[in-house]
This record gives structure tokens, sequence and C-alpha cells, in this order.
């Protein structure tokens, strides 16, 4: 009986095709039956107009034969659809500036979407690439007062072996290394881990085998490492014969045992390391730094893989009994210590909050431009069904039902949409693999798998489906809503109120939302004009600057200090180098630390409290490489070592901050604790911008590095010519002294500069693309709703026009009313605008977020705007012949 | 379509099949006022109600149809039945059977129990 019934649905689809063929033999069918039954009736007597007639009654008619008939050859539903899709298609293909316009607004909209949600989903949706990763969690510390993500691996051991609701409980830690293979020597990063790790994770080798237990049991006994797909791929080109290979990873050789399957990123979501070392070869990885035994070493990531059947709320309470036991045992170090449980691979859970934060903002951002695309063709959509309001009225008249019109209707929006849906995808697609490709400049393993999977797809089609619904459903409702007798003769019925008030409501949206943005993004375009012209207190212009870490090539402080002289002796002696010195801290980049500061003769303050500074390390002349002003005193010399008294250089906040209307030369200060040596000071240099260039003037102090050492370094060089060519010069000295020693960075001053300002530069494009986006739909909007009114009241116009009104009175009343809601949107945009934009504070550089030049210019620009799209309307209103207008009753 | 319609449907149908099986191969016309004596003119439709029902059996596979010379050589599209369509009359000609024999049960005058 089902095979029948599917039969039949596949004739009948068959049904759909060749009709004309089909229509051809019904009707000579009906033909042949009509003329046997006339024959009949001639031979039973019947004259031929009777015998005709009757033949015709006894069928039942013609015409309602064949629709009955029709009706069930093919599937009504789906041709009257088939039919509606072609009208739109024909409805569409004949005005092709609305098309495009529809076309663009919306996939710029959808693209948006599928781009931001695709960030969502590999930030908060998409599992860790391990096996079963619904029962994997992360594991947090957390005191009364702080949360953090790390523990040490004491307590970590202790949890482990402690617990009875998880399968397996491993731990990791971030490593920086510098690594040797083949002659090239190159700065990367690795895991170190738990010999559980993978096995916990279930993730099996694509060559060789993973770290395993046996590998991770006593310290130093097993130097092997595992390679990730990628760096097998890219830095060994996927040599078959990897396994059993040596590398020198921070100085010590270790054997290739296995390369992770491709995908396997690590279980951090977006830091992606290269090569995984056994945890018990931790102090050979982080040289001189051994804290596997120290219970207050709190440096490890911790995951679990939860015991089937066990719920996160009864492993948190489990781990949590374990932690009263371990501050019972251990009060010093683990008084308070809680452990929550996170989703894994957030560092822990800390970024999630931020995470959600920035990629929700940006989700409503999108919906916003969205919703407004989406406003916008229902305005225009509306505009277009008025012009067939007398077409719609007919055909009610006539007895179609409203649905079949609002159907009709609805199939030109969908066809819209699903276009747009299609467009919006490949934009969206574009931009990604344009976000993919970008790699910020900064010295940590940034990875973020970004791509189109079956989510984003799904996502896609529900947003496009909703959309065509959204900007179709009102308009079609609102165009079969006439009063059909006015409708035929052409009038403007009463009943119909010239605006309505979510058009002019649509208006107003429109405008602030679009100012709001815009005003954004001029802020920021102002931010990054003055961060250009900010005073940086050093000239990043015509300086190179690398970087090494000599801990990690296992150089103690004498063998270090001797190269980071020769080095100076060898840049300084390059051609045309003017200066060059060294730091530990490179300029403008992420440093936190600040150490108390304690000055001579005044009041000792517990260190918890003790105000604090940026504390750094330099050698003599890197202030001149710097260009930075010495504004009193003199610079380091090689005679400050550690033979003679200690010495700093202070700047004139700290000068400020400490010794207010004083002169600071001569005085003397500790920094750190009580133990650390009293410093003179001995010369004072200007301001400048230490951690990013968002910050005011903070106190910074300066030692040389001869007296306090640092292995951690950035050489600054400075040049009269292009300080890009000398980058390789410099490399080339490094290597001369150590050849296995790998550049952390190697880059321009100038460059450098860039990072700082990326969040900013980011966040201005953002802004400015949406705002103009958000300008164009607002003009797009104010257009069709004109031109819509223009036309609903050409009688009106011309009853005017014919009692004397003169074309300027026209253009008032018209322009007036158009610019009302533009208005009204002007000043609730800018009250919004005042209030949202102070969350914009940390990346406008020190300026204030109610610039008056953004506010004014961005205003000005969407009143030109708004004025333009009215005006065009208000014109054709001004040409209006009285005599036909009238005429048209 | 009401549920009048569907048993109407269901009815004409198997009237068409025993039509079909009686008469050998026979077009919508002749199908139609065969129906009509058959019943004694009790049965009175409209003939154009016919082709859908041959159209639907078709689809089914009950039937076929193709284009031919009627008595007095006129084109005409005559239906036959096919296996399909001689297993399906036996099919429903046993239900229907089993169903008027129930009802009649039913309309019989009670007896004695």
């Amino acid at each position: 009986m089902h095979i029948r019934q599917l039969r039949v649905w596949l004739v009948r689809l068959t049904g759909l095709f060749r009709q004309k063929n089909r229509e051809r033999e019904l009707a000579d069918e009906l033909e042949s039956h009509l003329q046997m039954h006339i024959e009949d009736n001639l031979r039973a007597g019947l004259t031929p107009v009777e015998a005709r007639r009757q033949a015709l009654v006894k069928l039942g008619g013609v015409e309602p034969t064949k629709e009955m008939y029709r009706r069930q050859r093919g599937l009504p539903l789906i041709e009257t659809l088939i039919k509606d899709l072609r009208y739109g298609m024909r409805r569409l293909t004949r005005s092709p500036g609305f098309t495009l316009v529809a076309l663009l607004s919306l996939a710029l909209g959808i693209g948006a979407n599928t781009a931001i949600f695709s960030l969502v989903n590999t930030a908060l949706l998409r599992p860790l690439p391990v096996e079963r990763p619904a029962q994997l969690v992360s594991l947090t510390n957390a005191t009364a007062n702080r949360i953090f993500p790390t523990f040490s691996y004491p307590n970590y051991k202790d949890l482990r072996d402690r617990n009875d609701v998880f399968d397996g409980l491993l731990a990791y830690r971030f490593a920086p290394l510098s690594l040797s293979h083949d002659g090239i020597n190159e700065r990367t990063w690795g895991y170190v881990v738990t010999g559980n790790y993978f096995g916990v994770l279930g993730v099996k080798p694509a060559l060789g085998r993973m770290i395993s237990p046996e590998d991770d049991i006593s310290p130093g006994a097993h130097p092997v490492t595992v390679l990730s797909y990628q760096c097998w791929q890219q830095r060994f080109g996927a040599q078959p014969g990897i396994v059993g290979k040596t590398l020198i990873a921070n100085g010590r050789n270790f054997t290739v045992i296995g390369v992770a399957p491709q995908g396997f990123f690590g279980t951090e979501i977006i830091a992606a390391p290269e090569l995984w070392f056994p945890m018990a070869m931790q102090a050979q990885i982080e040289v001189g730094n051994d804290w596997l035994a120290k219970r207050g070493v709190e440096n490890l990531f911790i995951q679990g893989r939860l015991k089937p059947g066990v719920s996160v709320g009864q492993a948190q309470t489990a781990l949590s009994a374990i932690a009263l036991q371990l501050e019972a045992e251990y009060p010093e170090i683990n008084e308070g210590k809680r452990v929550l449980l996170s989703p894994p691979g957030m560092m822990g859970g800390v970024m999630r909050g931020a995470v959600l934060g920035f990629t929700g903002l940006l989700m409503v951002v999108v919906a916003f431009v969205l919703l407004l695309a989406c406003t916008n063709l229902a305005n225009l959509l509306l505009a277009r069904a008025t012009e067939r309001r007398k077409e719609i009225a007919v055909r009610l008249a006539l007895g179609a039902s409203r649905l079949r019109i609002v159907w009709q209707l609805m199939a030109e929006s969908m066809l819209l949409a699903i276009a747009s849906g299609v467009l919006g995808l490949l934009l969206a697609y574009w931009l990604i693999n344009l976000a993919v490709a970008f790699k910020p400049p900064v010295d940590v393993p940034l990875y973020f798998d970004l791509h189109i999977d079956y989510r984003v797809l799904i996502f896609t089609c529900l947003i496009t489906l909703s959309t065509g619904v959204l900007f179709g459903l009102l308009p079609a409702l609102q165009a079969t809503k006439v009063d059909i007798l006015p409708a035929l003769k052409d009038e403007a019925s009463a009943g119909d109120p010239p605006r309505s008030w979510w058009k002019s409501g649509l208006i107003v949206l429109q405008v602030a939302l679009s100012l709001v943005l815009l005003v954004g993004g001029g802020l920021m375009l102002r931010a990054l004009q003055r961060a250009q012209a900010l005073d940086l207190g050093f000239n990043p212009q015509n300086a190179a600057e690398v970087s090494y870490d000599l801990r990690l090539q296992g150089y103690d402080s004498a063998r270090g200090r001797e190269f980071q002289k020769r080095l100076l002796e060898r840049v300084r002696a390059l051609p045309g180098v003017r200066s060059a010195g060294i730091t530990d801290l490179a300029p403008v980049d992420l440093h936190f630390g600040r150490d108390a500061v304690f000055i001579e003769g005044q009041q000792p303050e517990r260190a918890t409290n003790a105000p604090r500074a940026m504390a750094s390390r330099i050698s003599p002349g890197y202030f001149q490489a710097m260009s930075t002003r010495l504004v009193r005193g003199r610079d380091f010399t090689e005679q400050d070592d550690s033979n003679s008294p200690p010495v700093a250089i202070i700047n004139e906040a700290f000068a400020r901050r400490f010794w207010p209307g004083q002169d600071p030369l001569g005085k003397r200060f500790r920094q750190g604790g009580a133990e650390s040596p009293l410093m003179e000071v001995v010369g004072v240099v200007q301001d400048g911008k230490y951690a990013g260039l968002n910050e005011s003037p903070q106190p910074y102090v300066c030692r040389p590095l001869s007296q306090a050492y640092a292995g951690t370094n950035t050489v600054i060089v400075r040049t009269d010519s292009d300080p890009q060519k000398l980058l390789p010069l410099i490399r080339n000295e490094v290597q001369q002294l150590d050849a296995h020693m790998p550049l952390a960075s190697a880059k321009t001053l100038a460059e450098r500069l860039a990072m700082p300002l990326l969040p900013a530069r980011i966040a201005a494009s953002l802004f400015a693309s949406f705002g103009m986006l958000a300008l164009a739909l607002a003009a797009i909007g104010i257009y069709g709703i004109m031109s819509y009114s223009v036309s609903r009241r050409t009688h009106e116009i011309g009853v005017r026009v014919a009692l004397g009104a003169q074309a300027s009175d026209v253009l008032r009343l018209i322009l007036g009313q158009g610019m009302t809601p533009v208005l009204i949107g002007v000043v609730l945009g800018i009250s919004s605008a005042l209030a949202l934009t102070r969350l914009m504070k940390s990346l406008l550089f020190g300026m204030s977020a109610a610039d008056p030049l953004t506010y004014t210019g961005v205003a000005a620009l969407l009143l030109s705007v708004a004025l333009l799209a009215a005006y065009i309307p208000a014109r054709r209103a001004t040409r209006i012949d009285p005599m036909q207008a009238l005429r048209n009753e | 379509m009401s549920d009048k319609t569907d048993i109407w449907q269901g009815t004409l149908a198997l009237m068409v099949l025993k039509t079909l099986e009686a008469m050998g191969p026979l077009h919508g016309y002749g199908i139609a006022r065969r129906v009509e004596q058959t019943s004694g003119d009790q049965l009175s439709i409209n003939y154009g109600t016919i082709y859908p029902a041959l159209l639907k059996l078709e689809q089914e596979g009950y039937i076929s149809s193709e284009w031919g010379l009627s008595d007095n050589n006129r084109q005409a599209k005559f239906y036959k039945l096919t296996r399909a369509g001689r297993k399906q009359l036996a099919r429903e000609t046993r239900q229907w059977e089993q169903t008027t024999a129930i009802l009649a049960r039913f309309f019989a005058p009670a007896k004695e129990s």
C-alpha cells in the first residue's frame, strides 16, 4: 500500500513536467468523449444543438472536468509555488535597481552575521578535537577573591591520585622554545605535558607513538618529543622518516617519537603548540627553572575526563573535598583554595567571560545591521506592493484568497532572501579566509581555526529564511489589507493614513543606529590619528630591534654578560649604525610587572601596599638608541659595574611622584624588597609609553644590566638609513656569536608600534564599515519611504498646486515631513552614542569619547545624506502636473 | 476533501475496475455509460468525474491506457486492467463483501438470542 502511494506521488511529480502535451491529450480525450456522447444523443433523436448541450451538461462542463483532472494529475501546491516563484523572478528582473540594492544589503548583513557566528562557533560551540569531548572539563583554582587557572605540580598529583570521579586528570603548560634542526634556529611554542595527556584525551598518533606515562616517571630520563602535524609538515617537509630523528630544543637533544594527528591543535582553543614534551623533562625545557617539587609554583593547566555517569556537580564536590584535605596538609600554600570546573579550552575558563563579551557585542552589532537591512527591504517592498494596490484589489474582488496573494508576495521576498543567503555565505567565506590569513605581530602561538562547518551552515540557513519572512510578511499583510472599493477607483482611501507610525519609527531607528556606529568609527579614526602624534618618549623611526632569550640557550650570567657586550660591539660597528643598546623590557609591549619602591629616609611601607614603579634593566647607550631625551644627570657608562655603587635612572613621572619639587639627582631608593640594594639616582629621562599607547605617564626605573643581569634581551639599533636593511646584518652578527641562538623577533621599531594600535585599527574598521553600511541602508530607507509617500499623495499635491501652492511650498511640505523622523533619530543617536562610547575609552589614546568634532561631523554627514535621499522624491513632487494629478480621479 | 467524496471515489474506482473486468478494454465514455446502466440508472453521475478516477487508477498502476479506434471509427483513449488491477479488484471485492455482510447483520431483524 505504501509503495503504491509512493508510486502515485512519483507519477504526480512527473506530472509537473511536459504539461503542454498532457493538456493536449486531456483536451483530445474529452473531445472524443463529447463526440461519442453527441452521436449517441443524435441517434436518440435529439436536435444537434440539444445533443451537444445535454452531452456537456452530463459531463459537468469541460473546464471544471479539466480542473478536477489537473488536480489529480500534478501536485497543485508545488505547481502554484513554482508559478509564484517564476512570477517573483520576473518582477525582480524587471526592476534591477531594487533587486541589486536588496541583494547587496541583505548579502552584507547575512555575510557579516555568518562570519561573526563562525567566530562564536570556534570559540564557544565547537568541541576540542579529542575523543568524547563532552566529558572533558577544565579545572580552575579559586580563593575567596581571586580566580586563577593554574595549579602546582604537587597539588596536581594529589588531585589526580585522590579523586574517584575522573577517568584521568592531565596537566600541561606552555613553554617557549628555541628549536634547532637542520641548521635552522627558530622561536616557537610547545607544551610540557603529563604522561597520561594523550591517553586521557584519546588522541592517536599519525606516526610513531605519543608520550606515554613511562616517559614521565624520572626527571630528565626521557628526552623525547611529539610533533604537531603542522610542525611535521611545515618544518620537516613531512619526512616519512621523522620518527627517531633528533632535534635541539632549548639547547638539549630530543628524539622525535611520533607525530600527532592532523587537526589536533592541543587543549586550548587559541594557542596551538608545535611540540609536546614529557613533564619530567621540564627542567631541561625551562632551563634553570625546576618546579616539579615546588607546591608553591602554580603554573599548570589541568583538564580531566569525567567518569561515565559522573556529573560536573558531583565532580566539583569531590574535588572540593580533596582541596579541603590539601588545605589542612599545606595551609601556608593552599589556604582557602577551592576547585571550580568549566568547559575546556579557555585557559581554565578565565578567558570565557571576555570571549563571551566580545563575540556577544559583535553578534549584537551585526544582528542590528541585518535587522536594518530587513526593515529597509520591508519598506521598499511595501512601496512596491502599493503600486499594485489596484491589481490586488481586483484579484481580491474576484475572489482570490488573501492567503494566496500574501504567499505570492512572499515568494518574491523568499527568492531575494535565498539569493542573498548564497551571496552572504560567499562573502563570509572570503572574510574568514582574510581573517585566518592575518597573523597579529605578537610572540604567542596564536591559532584560530575559523571555518564554515555544518553549524555555521545551519545558522546561515536559519537567518536567511527568517530574514525572508521578516521583511516579506509585514508588507504582504499590509498590502493585502486594502479597502477594495476605493482602491478600485484609484483613490487614496480615507482610512489609510499617509504615514503609519512604524515607518517613521523605522527611520528614527535607522538614523540613530547608524549615527552610533558612525560616531564609534569616527572616534576610532580620530584616535588613530592622534596616536600618530602621540609623544612616545622615543622615536620609532629609523630603528630596528631584535630579541633573544639567553636563558633558553642555557647561558649563565657571566657568559650572558660576555654575549651582550660582544654583540653590542659588533652591532655598533655595522655600517650606518649610529647607536645601539640593550633592554630587558621591549618597548611598548605587554608588561605587567611593577615593583615596590622604598625611598631612603621616608617611612618604609609594607611591600604589599608600597607604591610601585615599572622596572627595567638596560645597557649604556640604550636611551641614545631609542632617542629618549636625558633631562638631567648622566647615562650609564661602562664604569657602572658590579664593583661600583648601585645606580639608577628614573623618568620624570618617578621624580614627580616621589620627590615633588626636589632635585632627584643623588637621592637614593630601593626597589623590590629590603634585601635589594640602595640605588642612587644619576639621571632623569623624559616620560614615555612603556606597556601600551593608552597609558598615562607612569613611574619608571632603569638599572644597568651590569649591576642587575637579565637574560631576556631586546637590542635596539638606530641607523641613518632604512632599518629594514639592517635586520639581516644584525641577525648575522647574532649567528656569528652563537650559531644556535634563535631570535624571538626581528623587526623595525615602527613595526612594533603596529601591535598596540591593532585593537584600535580593528575596532575602527569594524565600526566604520558597519556605520557606512547602516548609513547607506538608512539613505535607502528614507528614499523608499519618501517616494512611497509622494506617490500616494500625488492627488493631494495636485490639489495644492492647483490652489496656488508654489514649488517651494511643496518642497517644504515633503522635506519637512521626511526630515522630522531623521532629526529625532539624530538626537536619539547622539544621546545613545554619548552613553555607549564611554565603553570605548580604553581604545581612544586619551581622547575624550565626547569629541565634539566627531559628533558634529557625523551628524552633518548623516543629515546631508538624509536630505539628499528626501530631496529627490520631494523634487519629483514639485513637478507634479496638477491637471494630470486631478484627472487621475 | 471530505470523507463522503473519499468514499465515493473509492466506490467509483471499484465500479470502474469491475466494469473493465467485465467488458475488456473500454474508453472513458463507455465506462461512464456502463456504470450508469449497471446501476439500473439509479446512479446519476457527472461523466466528468470518471476521468480523475481513471487517472488515479492509472497512477496507482491498476489500469493502463492507450489510444485506439472506437466502434464508430473514432479516436478514443482505451483503458484496460493490469495484473495488479486484477489482484486489487479481487482484494477489494472480498473486502466489500465482508463489509456488506457485517452491515447486513446489523440491519437484519433482531433474532432471539
